[in-house]
Protein backbone atom coordinates (compact mmCIF):
# COMPACT_ATOMS: atom_id res chain seq x y z
CA UNK A 1 0.00 0.00 0.00
CA UNK A 2 1.31 3.34 -1.30
CA UNK A 3 2.84 5.50 2.17
CA UNK A 4 0.10 8.00 0.97
CA UNK A 5 -3.17 5.51 1.10
CA UNK A 6 -1.73 4.64 4.63
CA UNK A 7 -1.66 8.03 5.42
CA UNK A 8 -5.17 8.81 4.49
CA UNK A 9 -6.22 5.76 6.16
CA UNK A 10 -4.70 6.72 9.59
CA UNK A 11 -6.49 10.31 9.14
CA UNK A 12 -9.54 8.57 8.01
CA UNK A 13 -9.79 6.21 11.31
CA UNK A 14 -9.24 8.70 13.60
CA UNK A 15 -11.56 9.55 16.82
CA UNK A 16 -12.49 13.33 15.55
CA UNK A 17 -12.39 12.17 12.02
CA UNK A 18 -14.76 9.68 12.60
CA UNK A 19 -17.23 11.49 15.08
CA UNK A 20 -17.22 14.35 12.71
CA UNK A 21 -17.96 12.04 9.51
CA UNK A 22 -20.88 10.21 11.65
CA UNK A 23 -22.18 13.70 13.33
CA UNK A 24 -25.50 14.84 12.42
CA UNK A 25 -24.96 18.54 13.17
CA UNK A 26 -20.72 19.37 13.28
CA UNK A 27 -20.27 17.94 9.40
CA UNK A 28 -23.22 19.99 8.35
CA UNK A 29 -22.28 23.27 10.00
CA UNK A 30 -18.84 23.05 8.98
CA UNK A 31 -19.91 22.29 5.04
CA UNK A 32 -22.01 25.06 5.75
CA UNK A 33 -19.64 27.61 7.00
CA UNK A 34 -17.50 26.79 4.10
CA UNK A 35 -19.18 27.56 1.26
CA UNK A 36 -21.09 30.74 2.96
CA UNK A 37 -17.30 31.72 3.38
CA UNK A 38 -16.43 30.76 -0.52
CA UNK A 39 -19.41 33.10 -1.82
CA UNK A 40 -18.63 36.23 0.21
CA UNK A 41 -14.92 35.55 -0.76
CA UNK A 42 -15.44 34.97 -4.56
CA UNK A 43 -17.90 37.94 -4.36
CA UNK A 44 -15.24 40.29 -2.97
CA UNK A 45 -12.12 38.94 -5.18
CA UNK A 46 -14.81 39.61 -8.15
CA UNK A 47 -15.36 43.31 -7.38
CA UNK A 48 -11.58 43.69 -7.25
CA UNK A 49 -11.00 41.56 -10.42
CA UNK A 50 -13.67 43.60 -12.13
CA UNK A 51 -12.24 46.86 -11.08
CA UNK A 52 -8.50 45.62 -12.69
CA UNK A 53 -10.33 44.71 -16.12
CA UNK A 54 -12.00 47.87 -15.75
CA UNK A 55 -16.05 46.64 -15.87
CA UNK A 56 -16.23 48.22 -12.83
CA UNK A 57 -15.85 51.25 -10.08
CA UNK A 58 -13.35 53.12 -12.62
CA UNK A 59 -14.36 55.98 -10.59
CA UNK A 60 -12.92 54.81 -7.89
CA UNK A 61 -8.85 54.59 -6.71
CA UNK A 62 -7.56 51.05 -7.15
CA UNK A 63 -5.65 51.48 -3.75
CA UNK A 64 -8.99 52.45 -1.97
CA UNK A 65 -10.86 49.57 -3.43
CA UNK A 66 -7.88 47.39 -2.72
CA UNK A 67 -7.33 48.49 1.01
CA UNK A 68 -11.12 48.30 1.40
CA UNK A 69 -11.70 44.85 0.26
CA UNK A 70 -8.19 43.11 1.10
CA UNK A 71 -9.35 42.58 4.94
CA UNK A 72 -12.20 40.75 4.24
CA UNK A 73 -11.60 38.45 1.38
CA UNK A 74 -8.26 37.39 4.19
CA UNK A 75 -10.86 37.36 6.73
CA UNK A 76 -13.38 34.63 4.80
CA UNK A 77 -10.16 32.76 2.60
CA UNK A 78 -8.94 32.03 5.90
CA UNK A 79 -12.24 30.11 7.63
CA UNK A 80 -12.96 28.88 4.06
CA UNK A 81 -9.83 26.87 3.29
CA UNK A 82 -9.53 25.75 7.60
CA UNK A 83 -12.87 24.00 7.02
CA UNK A 84 -11.78 22.95 3.63
CA UNK A 85 -9.07 21.10 5.47
CA UNK A 86 -11.89 19.78 8.01
CA UNK A 87 -13.22 18.73 5.47
CA UNK A 88 -11.13 16.48 3.43
CA UNK A 89 -9.56 15.24 6.11
CA UNK A 90 -13.45 13.63 7.00
CA UNK A 91 -12.80 11.54 3.74
CA UNK A 92 -9.44 11.94 2.48
CA UNK A 93 -9.27 8.32 0.83
CA UNK A 94 -12.64 9.46 -1.56
CA UNK A 95 -11.23 13.24 -2.15
CA UNK A 96 -7.33 11.96 -3.36
CA UNK A 97 -9.06 9.76 -5.83
CA UNK A 98 -11.52 12.36 -7.21
CA UNK A 99 -10.47 13.75 -10.72
CA UNK A 100 -12.57 17.31 -9.48
CA UNK A 101 -11.26 17.27 -6.34
CA UNK A 102 -7.27 17.27 -7.81
CA UNK A 103 -8.33 19.45 -10.86
CA UNK A 104 -9.73 22.24 -7.90
CA UNK A 105 -6.72 21.77 -6.09
CA UNK A 106 -4.08 22.59 -9.05
CA UNK A 107 -6.60 25.80 -9.66
CA UNK A 108 -6.82 26.69 -6.42
CA UNK A 109 -2.49 26.94 -6.17
CA UNK A 110 -2.68 28.38 -9.59
CA UNK A 111 -5.29 31.22 -8.71
CA UNK A 112 -3.44 31.91 -5.38
CA UNK A 113 0.17 32.12 -7.30
CA UNK A 114 -1.58 34.93 -9.78
CA UNK A 115 -2.55 36.79 -6.57
CA UNK A 116 1.00 36.16 -5.10
CA UNK A 117 2.22 37.70 -8.35
CA UNK A 118 0.10 40.40 -8.21
CA UNK A 119 0.34 41.42 -4.66
CA UNK A 120 4.14 41.20 -4.52
CA UNK A 121 4.94 42.47 -8.00
CA UNK A 122 2.51 44.39 -10.07
CA UNK A 123 0.42 45.77 -7.02
CA UNK A 124 3.72 47.40 -5.95
CA UNK A 125 3.45 50.01 -8.80
CA UNK A 126 -0.26 51.18 -7.83
CA UNK A 127 0.38 54.01 -6.28
CA UNK A 128 2.25 55.56 -9.67
CA UNK A 129 -1.00 54.78 -11.37
CA UNK A 130 -3.62 57.78 -12.18
CA UNK A 131 -6.28 57.44 -9.83
CA UNK A 132 -9.10 57.37 -11.58
CA UNK A 133 -7.40 56.04 -15.80
CA UNK A 134 -6.75 52.84 -16.59
CA UNK A 135 -4.06 50.17 -14.34
CA UNK A 136 -1.45 48.61 -16.50
CA UNK A 137 -2.00 45.79 -18.73
CA UNK A 138 -0.07 43.44 -16.61
CA UNK A 139 -2.54 44.24 -13.99
CA UNK A 140 -5.69 43.70 -16.38
CA UNK A 141 -4.01 40.52 -17.36
CA UNK A 142 -4.24 39.22 -13.52
CA UNK A 143 -7.53 40.61 -13.21
CA UNK A 144 -8.94 38.24 -16.28
CA UNK A 145 -6.37 35.09 -14.64
CA UNK A 146 -8.13 36.05 -11.38
CA UNK A 147 -11.82 35.87 -12.97
CA UNK A 148 -10.78 32.92 -15.11
CA UNK A 149 -8.78 30.65 -12.12
CA UNK A 150 -11.56 31.49 -9.34
CA UNK A 151 -14.38 30.81 -11.30
CA UNK A 152 -13.19 27.53 -12.61
CA UNK A 153 -12.07 26.81 -8.97
CA UNK A 154 -15.54 27.31 -7.68
CA UNK A 155 -17.21 24.73 -10.72
CA UNK A 156 -14.97 21.61 -10.19
CA UNK A 157 -15.52 22.02 -6.26
CA UNK A 158 -19.19 21.65 -6.93
CA UNK A 159 -18.58 19.23 -9.71
CA UNK A 160 -16.78 16.75 -6.76
CA UNK A 161 -20.08 15.15 -4.96
CA UNK A 162 -20.57 13.65 -8.72
CA UNK A 163 -18.45 10.22 -9.10
CA UNK A 164 -18.56 10.08 -12.95
CA UNK A 165 -15.34 9.06 -13.29
CA UNK A 166 -14.13 6.52 -10.57
CA UNK B 1 -27.24 51.14 -14.17
CA UNK B 2 -29.27 50.24 -10.88
CA UNK B 3 -32.48 49.40 -12.35
CA UNK B 4 -30.13 47.14 -14.85
CA UNK B 5 -28.68 45.73 -12.18
CA UNK B 6 -32.16 45.23 -10.14
CA UNK B 7 -33.80 43.15 -12.68
CA UNK B 8 -30.43 41.21 -13.22
CA UNK B 9 -31.09 40.35 -9.71
CA UNK B 10 -35.13 39.37 -10.12
CA UNK B 11 -34.41 37.74 -13.28
CA UNK B 12 -31.48 35.23 -10.90
CA UNK B 13 -34.29 35.25 -7.83
CA UNK B 14 -36.53 33.65 -10.10
CA UNK B 15 -34.54 31.38 -11.77
CA UNK B 16 -33.62 30.28 -8.25
CA UNK B 17 -37.22 30.11 -7.15
CA UNK B 18 -38.24 27.53 -9.73
CA UNK B 19 -35.52 25.40 -9.05
CA UNK B 20 -36.12 22.26 -6.92
CA UNK B 21 -34.76 21.57 -3.99
CA UNK B 22 -31.54 18.89 -4.62
CA UNK B 23 -29.76 16.77 -2.64
CA UNK B 24 -26.02 17.69 -3.15
CA UNK B 25 -25.82 15.92 -6.27
CA UNK B 26 -28.54 15.16 -8.87
CA UNK B 27 -30.20 12.13 -8.43
CA UNK B 28 -30.53 11.89 -12.17
CA UNK B 29 -26.90 12.59 -12.73
CA UNK B 30 -26.44 9.29 -11.01
CA UNK B 31 -29.29 7.28 -11.00
CA UNK B 32 -31.92 6.15 -13.44
CA UNK B 33 -35.65 6.49 -12.32
CA UNK B 34 -36.65 3.77 -14.55
CA UNK B 35 -34.62 1.25 -13.16
CA UNK B 36 -36.02 0.83 -9.99
CA UNK B 37 -34.83 -1.76 -7.69
CA UNK B 38 -35.43 -3.97 -5.14
CA UNK B 39 -32.86 -5.94 -2.85
CA UNK B 40 -32.92 -8.94 -0.53
CA UNK B 41 -29.75 -9.61 1.08
CA UNK B 42 -27.34 -9.72 3.48
CA UNK B 43 -25.59 -6.23 4.29
CA UNK B 44 -21.95 -6.70 4.23
CA UNK B 45 -20.74 -3.24 6.18
CA UNK B 46 -22.74 0.14 6.68
CA UNK B 47 -20.98 3.56 6.49
CA UNK B 48 -23.34 5.72 9.01
CA UNK B 49 -21.24 9.28 7.40
CA UNK B 50 -21.66 12.70 6.09
CA UNK B 51 -22.47 13.82 2.86
CA UNK B 52 -24.71 10.70 2.84
CA UNK B 53 -24.55 6.52 3.99
CA UNK B 54 -23.64 4.08 2.47
CA UNK B 55 -24.88 0.02 2.44
CA UNK B 56 -22.90 -2.22 1.12
CA UNK B 57 -24.94 -5.33 0.36
CA UNK B 58 -25.05 -8.84 -1.47
CA UNK B 59 -27.69 -10.52 -3.18
CA UNK B 60 -28.02 -13.83 -4.98
CA UNK B 61 -28.34 -13.49 -8.79
CA UNK B 62 -31.05 -15.94 -10.59
CA UNK B 63 -28.17 -17.76 -11.88
CA UNK B 64 -26.97 -18.12 -7.98
CA UNK B 65 -23.67 -15.62 -8.14
CA UNK B 66 -23.42 -13.27 -5.37
CA UNK B 67 -23.71 -9.64 -6.69
CA UNK B 68 -22.24 -7.15 -4.55
CA UNK B 69 -24.33 -3.67 -4.50
CA UNK B 70 -23.54 -0.40 -3.28
CA UNK B 71 -26.42 1.89 -2.36
CA UNK B 72 -26.32 5.76 -1.09
CA UNK B 73 -28.37 6.56 1.86
CA UNK B 74 -29.39 9.89 3.27
CA UNK B 75 -26.88 11.97 5.84
CA UNK B 76 -26.93 11.15 9.32
CA UNK B 77 -29.36 13.45 9.90
CA UNK B 78 -32.27 12.92 7.84
CA UNK B 79 -31.74 8.72 8.84
CA UNK B 80 -31.55 9.76 12.00
CA UNK B 81 -35.27 12.05 11.45
CA UNK B 82 -36.69 8.58 10.20
CA UNK B 83 -36.06 7.41 13.40
CA UNK B 84 -32.91 5.05 11.83
CA UNK B 85 -30.07 4.40 14.53
CA UNK B 86 -26.21 3.62 13.72
CA UNK B 87 -26.81 0.74 16.02
CA UNK B 88 -29.63 -0.40 13.88
CA UNK B 89 -27.00 -1.94 11.68
CA UNK B 90 -24.91 -5.09 11.99
CA UNK B 91 -23.01 -6.93 9.78
CA UNK B 92 -23.97 -9.84 8.12
CA UNK B 93 -28.04 -8.80 8.95
CA UNK B 94 -30.27 -9.45 6.90
CA UNK B 95 -32.17 -6.70 4.66
CA UNK B 96 -34.60 -5.18 2.23
CA UNK B 97 -33.90 -2.40 0.15
CA UNK B 98 -35.55 -0.62 -2.32
CA UNK B 99 -34.17 2.13 -4.88
CA UNK B 100 -33.15 2.77 -8.16
CA UNK B 101 -30.15 1.54 -9.58
CA UNK B 102 -27.08 3.87 -10.90
CA UNK B 103 -26.99 4.74 -14.83
CA UNK B 104 -23.46 3.67 -15.54
CA UNK B 105 -22.36 1.68 -12.41
CA UNK B 106 -24.73 -1.27 -12.22
CA UNK B 107 -23.81 -1.90 -8.74
CA UNK B 108 -24.58 1.50 -7.32
CA UNK B 109 -27.91 2.16 -6.27
CA UNK B 110 -29.78 4.74 -4.41
CA UNK B 111 -31.25 3.36 -1.77
CA UNK B 112 -35.28 4.96 -0.88
CA UNK B 113 -36.31 2.73 1.58
CA UNK B 114 -35.07 -0.14 4.23
CA UNK B 115 -36.95 -3.24 5.58
CA UNK B 116 -35.13 -4.53 8.90
CA UNK B 117 -35.85 -8.13 9.42
CA UNK B 118 -38.29 -7.27 12.66
CA UNK B 119 -40.02 -5.50 9.73
CA UNK B 120 -39.46 -2.35 10.91
CA UNK B 121 -39.22 -0.16 7.28
CA UNK B 122 -37.67 3.18 7.15
CA UNK B 123 -36.85 5.69 4.20
CA UNK B 124 -33.41 6.27 3.65
CA UNK B 125 -33.73 8.48 0.54
CA UNK B 126 -31.79 11.61 0.43
CA UNK B 127 -34.19 14.96 -1.02
CA UNK B 128 -34.61 14.65 -5.34
CA UNK B 129 -35.22 11.42 -6.25
CA UNK B 130 -38.22 10.24 -8.31
CA UNK B 131 -41.48 11.09 -6.97
CA UNK B 132 -42.74 7.81 -6.39
CA UNK B 133 -44.50 8.01 -2.74
CA UNK B 134 -41.62 6.32 -0.84
CA UNK B 135 -41.26 9.67 0.88
CA UNK B 136 -42.94 9.91 4.34
CA UNK B 137 -45.86 12.55 4.08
Amino acid sequence: MPSIVRTFAWLEGLGWTTALRESPYGYPLIETSHVACIVVFAGLVIMMDLRLVGLAFTNAPLAQIQRRLFPWQMATFVPSTATGILLFCVDPLRYYRNVFFLAKLVLLVLAGLNALAFHLKTYRRADRWDEDSQVTALARFAGAASLLLWSATIISSRLIPNNWFK
Amino acid sequence: MKTKLFLLLLAVGAFCAVQPAQAHHAFAAEYDPMKPVTLNGIVTRMEWANPHGWIFMDTKESDGKVKHWTIETAAPSQLSRHGLKKADFTDGMTAVVKGYQGKNDPGLANGRTLVLKDGRSFYIGSVGGPNDGAEPQ
